[in-house]
């Protein structure tokens, strides 16, 4: 009889799935009401570095070894941006991956440095504008644009 | 000696307290310590097939039509798009990466590890909860069964004897590593 208790311990334990049909908080959970749009953030950066934010979309991919970091992708805009927290303080289970999920915390840019604009190799025009039209500083700040990464700086997530 | 008495007793009935634990998360502690090498957590396995041209049609139809090319019976979870002519299609225990155009398709299957998963998931804590305390208490438990682990033997084969010098050699070890790799 105890044995046939014990292994019903055990297999309830191991068979337990981490997430079905729940919803599960990790670190602090989500407290801002409403969310902005991925493709928001990406669009114009510079308006949320440094500021709290709250992403919604779907768990695309999730660190294997660690689970320090999910990526949540708005479907309807195809994009993503990482959600990266402290190793071992949240712990994003693999099981969360193609879940809704909800995470908050500080966007950061994550390289900041971008091209490094040459002025001698462009021709300029009276002003300081390139045959293209925009002027150096406006160059210069796309490439560093183009090139820089953002990433959410976690503090909280739910996962349903 | 009602000292030594009560060194030997508390040494005893913590160390049989953990012992079990001891033991798994002595397990887990090797499984972890490379976990540069594998994964210790989780099996993952990946495969790669050619499903075609997938037609067009919302996320959802194309991972639906991917799956039944693949012979798939399960409904996916779900179908996202992550960027230009790229599909997941998420299963429980499985991801596509769907190259649309092409038709090729990256096939992840993942599955715990039997027994690691569980061993690891209380050593990392990943739970949090009550179980961080739980392993403070052991932590403190430790650090018990070490010190009282010390004064056990009288003599020789003591503290005084030959116990310090082990003492020290197992102290040498860490020191060492801090000092040359640090």
């Amino acid at each position: 009889m105890r044995r046939v208790l014990g292994l019903m311990v055990l297999t309830a334990i191991t068979a337990m799935p981490a997430l079905a049909g729940e919803v599960k908080k990790y670190g602090a959970g989500v407290t801002l009401n409403e969310g902005v749009s991925v493709a928001e953030l990406l669009a114009a950066p510079e308006k949320f570095v440094g500021k709290k934010v709250r992403v919604d979309g779907v768990v695309t991919a999730v660190c294997a070894k660690r689970g320090c970091w999910m990526m949540i992708t708005d479907p309807e805009r195809e994009q993503g941006i990482r959600i990266k927290v402290e190793d071992g303080v949240i712990v994003f289970p693999m099981e969360a991956m193609g879940r809704k999920a909800s995470a908050e915390g500080i966007f950061e840019v994550v390289n900041p440095a971008g091209e490094k604009h040459d002025q001698a190799q462009h021709a300029t025009q009276a002003g300081g504008e390139h045959a293209s039209g925009a002027s150096c500083a406006e160059q210069e700040k796309a490439a560093k644009k183009a090139s820089a990464t953002y990433q959410i700086a976690g503090t909280g997530a739910i996962v349903y | 000696m009602r000292l030594r008495r009560l060194v030997v007793a508390v040494h005893r009935d913590v160390g049989y307290f953990f012992a079990g634990l001891t033991v798994l998360y002595a397990i887990s502690g090797v499984a972890v310590n490379h976990m540069a090498d594998w994964n210790p957590s989780y099996r993952l396995e990946k495969s790669q097939h050619q499903v075609g041209v997938v037609p067009e049609g919302t996320a959802a139809e194309q991972g639906r039509e991917v799956a039944r090319r693949l012979g798939i019976d399960a409904e996916p979870m779900s179908s996202v798009r992550v960027g230009p002519g790229l599909l997941k299609v998420f299963f429980e225990d499985r991801t596509l990466t769907v190259s649309l155009p092409t038709g090729e398709v990256e096939d992840e299957r993942r599955a715990r590890r039997f027994f690691l998963y569980e061993v690891n998931f209380l050593h990392l804590n990943k739970g949090k909860g009550w179980w961080t305390w739980f392993a403070d208490a052991y932590a403190v438990g430790l650090a018990l069964l070490a010190v009282t682990g010390l004064f056990i033997l009288p003599g020789r084969k003591g503290l005084s004897g030959r116990g310090k010098w082990l003492v020290g050699a197992g102290l040498l070890a860490p020191l060492l590593y801090l000092v040359f790799f640090r």
